[in-house]
Parts: C-alpha cells; sequence; structure tokens
C-alpha cells in the first residue's frame, strides 16, 4: 500500500468522523464546524489524488461557507449553544433508510460505472489549471453560468425579502406591558 | 539551508512587526518591548472561563497561528528561496488566509463571553465585505503573470511593477488586505476600547501570547502578499534579492500599522456598503481594464 493510498484512507476517515460529529453535538457553531472540517478533509483528498487547484479550492470555498452557515444556525436556532440538550437527529427511520439507500446506490455506482480509460500520468499542476479553464469556457460553460446565474438571481431575491421585511408594518403586538412593544420597531 | 533562512526571517519579520504594532498602539519605540509584554503574560494566570466551550477556546489561537504561518509558505524572499512554490499559489494564500475567519468564530464563541461572540461574529461580516476585494485584485495579478505561482507572479513584474501596471487592483488589495489582519481602522473584531479586547478579551497568559503571535504572523502575510502581488518581490537595483524583500515587506506593515491608526475606527454597516456598492464595481472595472491591457501593452 502506497504513502499516497495511506494518506487518502485517513483523509477520508477523517470525513465521515467529522460528518458523524456534526449530529452527535447539540451544539450549533460546533455542528456546523465539524461538517467544514469533513469538508477540508475532502479537500485534503483531492491534495492527495495530486488534483492540486480543486483541492486548495475545496479548502478555501468551504472556510467561509460553513462559517456563513453558522452565524444563520445560530441565529434561526432555540438553542445555538446547545446548552438545552437540543437533538440534531429527527425522523430516525426515514433518514436511515434515505441514508442507507444513498449509500448503496453511490456504492453501486463506484463500482459498476465504466469509467473509461484511467489516467497514467497525471499532468502537472499548473497544466492542470490551464485545462480546467478551458473546460470551464468550452464544454462546461452552459452548466456553470447558469449555477451562478442561479445563486446570483437566488441572493438578489433573499436581500430583497430581507429588506422588505425591515419596512413592512408591524402587525399590532399583543399587550404584554408598557415597554415590549418599543422593542420591535428598528 | 534555506528552510533556516526562511525561518530565521520569518522570526525576525514578526518580532519587527510586533514592535512596530507596539510603536503605533503606544506611540513609544521600544525595541525590546515586545519580550517584556511576552515575558509579562507568560507570568499572568491562565484563566480558563465558566462554561467554555473547551475545545473552540483552546483551539482558536492556534489554528489563526497556522493559517497565518502556512500562508507565508508560498511567499519568495528571493529565486529559490520559498518554502514550497505551489501552482496554484496566489489560491492557496487566499484558502489558508480562509481560516482565520474559522480561527476567529472559534476563539470569539469559545470562551463564552459576550464581547468575545461579538468580536467572532463581527469578523464573519468583515469578510463579507473584504473577501471580494481579495480574490479580484489577485485575479488580474494572475492574468497578467498568465500563472498563479507567486514566482512567476514576481517575475512577471520584471518590466514594470504591478503598482503601476494596476494601480487600482493595488489601492482595493491594500484595503481588503488591512481589513484581512484586522489593523486599525478595521480592527473590529478587537476593537480596544469598544469591545473591549473582543475576541483578545476573554484570554490570557499563554493562550493570549498565541493569538497576539498569530496576529502578528498574519500582519506579515498581508504585507508579504502586497509586496509580491504588487511591489515585485524581490525586484530591485544593487541590493540582493532577500534585502530587498525584506525592506518592502517591513515598509508595507510599517505604513500599515502607523498609516492606519490615524484614521477613525470605520463601521460594520459603513464597510459592507462602502466594499459592496464602491469596491465590488471597482475591482470588476479593474479585471475589464486590466483584461485589456494585457491584451493591448503586454509588458
Amino acid at each position: 500500500m502506497s504513502v499516497q493510498l495511506v494518506f487518502l484512507l485517513a483523509f477520508g476517515l477523517a470525513a465521515v468522523w467529522f460528518g458523524i460529529v456534526v449530529f452527535r453535538t447539540h451544539s450549533m457553531v460546533r455542528s456546523a464546524l465539524a461538517l467544514l472540517f469533513s469538508q477540508t478533509a475532502i479537500g485534503a483528498m483531492f491534495l492527495v489524488m495530486q488534483t492540486e487547484f480543486l483541492g486548495v479550492l475545496q479548502i478555501m470555498m468551504m472556510a467561509t461557507e460553513m462559517s456563513i452557515m453558522a452565524i444563520f444556525m445560530v441565529m434561526f436556532m432555540m438553542d445555538p449553544g446547545g446548552l438545552g440538550e437540543m437533538d440534531m437527529k429527527h425522523q430516525r427511520k426515514l433518514s436511515l433508510g434515505a441514508g442507507i439507500l444513498a449509500f448503496a446506490g453511490a456504492t453501486a455506482l463506484a463500482l459498476l460505472a465504466d469509467w473509461g480509460p484511467i489516467a497514467t500520468e497525471i499532468p502537472d499542476a499548473g497544466e492542470q489549471v490551464r485545462l480546467l479553464g478551458f473546460e470551464l469556457l468550452g464544454r462546461s460553460m452552459l452548466i456553470f453560468e447558469s449555477a451562478g446565474l442561479t445563486i446570483l438571481t437566488a441572493m438578489i431575491a433573499a436581500t430583497a425579502m430581507a429588506v422588505q421585511a425591515a419596512n413592512r408594518p408591524e402587525p399590532a403586538a399583543p399587550d404584554r406591558g408598557p415597554d415590549r412593544g418599543k422593542q420591535h420597531g428598528h | 539551508m534555506s528552510t533556516v533562512i526562511l525561518l530565521l526571517s520569518l522570526a525576525l519579520g514578526t518580532y519587527v512587526v510586533a514592535v512596530l504594532e507596539q510603536w503605533a498602539s503606544t506611540n513609544r519605540l521600544r525595541l525590546a518591548g515586545p519580550v517584556i509584554s511576552a515575558l509579562r503574560l507568560l507570568g499572568q494566570e491562565n484563566i480558563l472561563p465558566r462554561k467554555s466551550d473547551r475545545l473552540f477556546f483552546e483551539v482558536g489561537p492556534v489554528l489563526l497561528l497556522i493559517a497565518a504561518l502556512l500562508s507565508l509558505a508560498i511567499i519568495p524572499l528571493a529565486p529559490g528561496l520559498i518554502a514550497t512554490d505551489l501552482a496554484t499559489g496566489a489560491l492557496f494564500f487566499n484558502a489558508a488566509l480562509a481560516y482565520v475567519l474559522v480561527a476567529m468564530i472559534m476563539a470569539g464563541w469559545g470562551p463564552d463571553g459576550a464581547y468575545g461572540m461579538i468580536g467572532g461574529w463581527r469578523f464573519l461580516g468583515q469578510l463579507i465585505a473584504y473577501a471580494m476585494l481579495v480574490v479580484m485584485p489577485i485575479t488580474t495579478v494572475a492574468m497578467r503573470a498568465e500563472s498563479l505561482s507567486t514566482i512567476d507572479i514576481v517575475a512577471s513584474q520584471e518590466m514594470l511593477w504591478n503598482i503601476a501596471y494596476q494601480p487600482l487592483g493595488f489601492a482595493l488589495f491594500v484595503f481588503a488586505g488591512m481589513a484581512m489582519a484586522f489593523v486599525p481602522p478595521f480592527d473590529l473584531p478587537v476593537a480596544t476600547g469598544e469591545l473591549a479586547g473582543g475576541v483578545e478579551a476573554e484570554y490570557t497568559g499563554a493562550r493570549r501570547i498565541v493569538f497576539r503571535l498569530g496576529r502578528m504572523v498574519l500582519i506579515l502575510s498581508v504585507s508579504s502578499a502586497i509586496v509580491v502581488f504588487y511591489l515585485g518581490g524581490w525586484l530591485g537595483p544593487w541590493l540582493p534579492a532577500w534585502a530587498w524583500s525584506m525592506i518592502k515587506i517591513l515598509s508595507v506593515a510599517a505604513l500599515m500599522l502607523l498609516g492606519g491608526r490615524m484614521l477613525p475606527r470605520i463601521r460594520e454597516a459603513t464597510l459592507l456598503a462602502w466594499c459592496w456598492k464602491l469596491g465590488i464595481p471597482l475591482a470588476l472595472a479593474n479585471i475589464f481594464l486590466v483584461g485589456i491591457l494585457v491584451l493591448v501593452v503586454p509588458l
């Protein structure tokens, strides 16, 4: 077993382990950051497989994305610190079934699909960046551009909704004492 | 041999940045200042806040230091004097420094204190402001060099430094770099006097030393990136290459620290508004402009 394979396995196991940690903790921040480190481990797997650009990109993107997710989880959850023993696991039977089914499907696909000839020679990292550039501006351009446009639309829509919420007239607050109603008007 | 030189220059650079930082914040130039501060902090009690998230509390400062050190790995001080010449160096710099954010959130959330937590989340807002202004100017630098390798980027400035070739990108990158290293006036996550130290507030003793050290290395790293991407790296007449690198890096650090101190601390909302309404359009215009320049005047 080569050193490369050992590292690949180690990072793969780390990715799975951090994935499990996501559901073992009660704290939203811990959960989000566990997901982050799971994705970082996948980025490290890319690096082990000598796809430098994709690895570095994965490691970079996930840090910011998961942190932003963390703050949204903190804002929307009743118990972000997990001090009230909130449980991360819901609909256990359904999710267990879905998980096993997805795992079996992915494994079957990996084993049964015809992957074509396996590359024997890996182009050097600089060449990979060049090839990726041609791929993104060639055959895959439509996919990436439409994905980008979709995300942009979603961002604008989300911002518009957030702005509108601030301008919306407050519903008449139920009478809960003299000062309670005032806190909403900001 | 080159490893020893790199480590020595890292230690020296960090120390000088620490001296400069103290000079900027106290108005007194004391060469032994950082040593005295470190000894004082070592003698301090290591306080562990009650109900802290122990794992995040301990990992935060260490991760900050590691992220800053990793980002320095792709900075060349001279031809051949580089820790690792990655083909994706410019991207790697950004990837490593993305973990500064993760470290700040961990360190802010960990101790279960209001000041720390506000500081940590503030830095997230700050990242949303500056992140694009780091990536887009790096894109134009890579466009000119036709490579993401930092060695190639310096070599591409042989005829004309990028500060002259793409001054708009330089201005944006310095602005964003200062926000990334949270030096004044962008020191929102620590905000002495307003947040009582923010993320730093609950850290004492050895842990605080690690946090401070991480921040000094981060300032050094951002200054180095400015030099490599825009100020011609090691290029310069008469003096040897490494000397030029060091002079430029430390001058940039000094200018950032001493200049930033003159400005009032910016508000989070103002920073976001500037970056998104002015900064990003300018950065896009810069990409367009440099794209034309690279085609028409390929210096």
